[in-house]
């Protein structure tokens, strides 16, 4: 065991995939002699040549278009977009053509890129630098997403992302990148659509995912001092995502919040709770309840933005609220 | 047809799937008096008489005698009170009317019961009306617990005298054993582990031995190292693990397990720790107890802890040792009696701290804070002599913590 940062975890598992398989490549802005924005890829231009670590010009659909165009022609491209933000100008080339590709050409070729890129708030990036657009990657039938706690999860679901042959869109929170936490040696490995207990309880499930998973682990630490074992799910992958685990943690703790660091209205939340509104529905013993960002854009001033995330005070309330 | 309700096939037994319907006692268009047998329906055990719960007119049959039909489907439809099918595998009535049991009546002016899903179900499965069930959720919402409460409340228990004025659904059908909530198979590690328990209670000849240990100073020493830099979290749990290693150091004899009609005495003191994990109840072992001190039981058993909860633990790492650690005291519990985990030949049960005053120098109150330490031991390899011997050094060194503290020689 030893303790890795976040972003060094996710530099591992790049070097390893690279080291492992020779048709994956790196493209990004700023990935090469800099190392990227957030040091992720540094180190790899040196190990791996100009070749297979390419600095593309700042255009993300042609980024992006390549790549699907590359992964179309047996290549394993890992695309950097440096803000999750910046994927608005990349959506033609993941929606229309990564996505549609398998189902299009009667599974003749597949798209086995990942889409590596930062989301999340708390660094005073203003409104165009720290979006979490999760869950419209995960509307689309043909793309996989994925988001990781943890530098551990970060290793082990970035290699299973390059692995798997079809689209897959890898989210990292900023907030994480500085992380330490234990990665094992060997590393592990794991499969997409796995969700994990991250705190056993009895008495409410929080289903969260990436940062705010740690907001929801506080949360539950704050309501076991009222005696009330809160259970944390940390869902790992958001599409698929593991319904099973949710619906069987709901069937023992009968209540429910969902928990994420992106705008609340029509998020992951809300397909999380409709799907457990349904299929969990004999199991519920109060509503279920949504924490996430107010419907507005992420503000600038580091006041405004304290305020905009979701606090461990908002979750904890939600779970007093489902349990009222 | 607004007023009339189904009558269902009723469960009769647990494992009843379908019933045949043998015969009809009355006719469609009949009026009945609450006590009449309306049908027969034979099980492959047993023909069993189905007698209307209430007053009512049988309006319609919907299945011929003679026919087998699942357990919860309707057979006919009458004017009466819904038919419970007996255990909540299926709705009473799920006809125009509410399944509140009243008889067809105007519901201008009743209100609307709310309730969670969760409290409708367990109200459905315990035969409790939930009109006549306080909420107490947010305005009055209905939750689960409040029907747990109503269901214990004396009386209002399903089939106990139903009464003449509103007469419970299905009380005729609720008497006899408790109905199962729920039935599900043993998962593969729950049933493992029953095997290993029962032979450990059928073949180990257990017995037990109970002490005190004043761990004030204890408690103390926790509080003051526990503020320290760099100090791993410490459990009251962390210095019973190496007060059983040192007690063990310091009795040879006493680290010693059966096996095949001979008693192998252990060459390292190596302590187990019952942990409780979502995949159940893990035994890891730390190795060399006493080498490791304070700091090195708390980090090792932190290690083996993250390793249970993550499911990584290896059988190499729930091999060895003689004597295992189970402490329930962080769950309230005096005492802990527990049951010897197979090949260790004994079990240290720890219970929750408890203040309490005892007759101190000359008479005088004296606030102690305790706990109980009850040894379960395996009578072949400890005899009562030596496992009170070993159970008093473990109270002696967490009665003396300096003394717990000093690496080992």
């Amino acid at each position: 065991m030893a303790e890795t940062r976040f972003a060094r975890a996710i530099n591992q598992a790049l070097a390893d995939a690279m080291a492992a398989d020779a048709s994956v490549i790196l493209l990004g802005e700023d990935i090469a002699a800099p190392g990227g924005p957030f040091s992720v890829t540094r180190g790899l231009l040196d190990k791996f040549g100009a070749d297979r670590v390419r600095d593309t010009p700042i255009a993300e659909a042609v980024i992006v278009g390549a790549s699907v165009g590359a992964a179309m022609g047996g290549l394993k491209p890992v695309v950097e977009i440096m803000f999750m933000d910046f994927v608005t100008l990349a959506m033609d080339a993941l929606v229309n053509q990564a996505a549609k590709a398998r189902f299009m050409f009667g599974d003749q070729t597949t798209v086995p890129m990942v889409l590596r890129t930062p989301h999340g708030g708390g660094l005073n990036a203003g409104p165009q630098h720290s979006q979490c657009l999760e869950a419209w990657l995960a509307h689309v039938p043909g793309l996989k997403v994925v988001c990781p706690s943890n530098p551990a999860d970060a290793y082990a679901l970035l290699r299973a992302a390059i692995d798997d042959p079809n689209p897959v869109i890898f989210v990292e929170n900023k907030a994480l990148y500085a992380m330490k936490g234990e990665l094992p040696d060997p590393p592990p490995s794991d499969r997409l659509g796995v969700a994990r207990t991250a705190r056993p309880g009895r008495d409410a499930t929080i289903v969260s995912y990436g940062a705010a998973v740690h907001t929801a682990l506080k949360a539950a630490e704050a309501l076991a001092r009222e005696s009330v074992e809160a259970e944390v799910i940390d869902l790992r992958s958001l599409q698929p995502w593991d319904e099973a685990a949710v619906l069987a943690s709901l069937a023992r703790t009968h209540r429910l919040v969902v928990a994420h660091e992106a705008v609340e209205a029509f998020g992951v939340g809300a397909e999380i709770a409709a799907r457990m509104a349904d299929v969990g529905f004999d199991e519920l013993d109060g509503p279920i309840v949504r924490v996430g960002a107010p419907f507005m854009p992420v503000p600038f001033g580091k006041t405004l933005e304290a305020e905009y995330v979701p606090s461990a005070d908002a979750v904890a309330a939600a779970v007093r609220r489902t349990l009222a | 047809m607004a007023g009339l309700t189904d009558v269902l096939l009723p469960k009769l037994g647990l494992t009843m799937k379908e019933g045949r319907l043998a015969e009809w006692r009355v006719t469609a268009g009949q009026p009945v008096r609450k006590g009449d047998v309306l049908f027969v329906v034979e099980t492959d055990k047993i023909a069993t008489e189905i007698e209307a719960p209430a007053d009512g007119e049988m309006r319609e049959i919907l299945v011929e005698a003679g026919e087998t039909v699942p357990v919860g489907m309707p057979v006919a439809r009458w004017t009466g009170p819904g038919l419970a099918v007996g255990d909540g595998t299926g709705e009473a009535a799920p006809a125009s009317p509410p399944p509140q049991s009243k008889p067809p009546a105007p519901r201008e002016g009743e209100r609307r019961v709310v309730a969670t899903p969760l409290a409708r179900r367990v109200a459905r499965q315990r035969g409790i009306d939930l009109a006549r069930v306080a909420g107490s959720g947010p305005s009055g919402r209905i939750k689960a617990i409040d029907i747990e409460r109503a269901a214990a409340a004396p009386g209002a228990a399903p089939g106990t005298a139903p009464g003449t004025a509103s007469p419970a659904v299905g009380a005729s059908f609720a008497a006899g054993p408790t109905p199962v909530r729920r039935r599900r198979p043993a998962s593969r590690v729950e049933a493992a582990m029953a095997r290993r328990l029962v032979a450990a209670k059928r073949d180990i000849p257990h017995f037990y031995l109970s002490m005190q240990a004043e761990i004030s100073r204890l408690l103390a020493i926790k509080e003051e190292l526990a503020g320290a830099p760099g100090m791993p979290r410490l459990t009251l749990n962390t210095f019973v693990v190496l007060a059983l290693g040192r007690a063990l150091a310091d009795m040879p004899e006493a680290n010693a397990l059966w096996e095949d009609d001979a008693i192998v005495e252990l060459g390292r003191v190596d302590v187990a720790i019952a942990m409780q994990t979502d995949a159940g109840l893990l035994v890891p072992v730390l190795r060399d107890v006493p080498a490791l001190g304070l700091e090195g039981v708390a980090r090792a058993a932190a290690a083996l802890a993250e390793k249970a909860r993550a499911g990584n633990l290896a059988l190499d790492d729930m091999a060895g040792g003689a004597v295992c650690v189970s402490n329930l005291g962080m769950h309230g519990v005096a005492a802990v009696a527990p049951i010897v985990n197979p090949p260790q030949a004994a079990i240290l049960g720890v219970g929750a701290v408890q203040e309490l005053f005892r007759p101190g120098p000359g008479g005088a109150p004296d606030l102690r804070r305790e706990i109980t330490l009850t040894l379960a031991a395996d009578h072949r390899v400890l005899d009562g002599v030596r496992a009170a011997g070993l159970l008093r050094r473990v109270a002696r060194h967490l009665e003396r913590p300096a003394l717990l503290l000093r690496t080992a020689a």
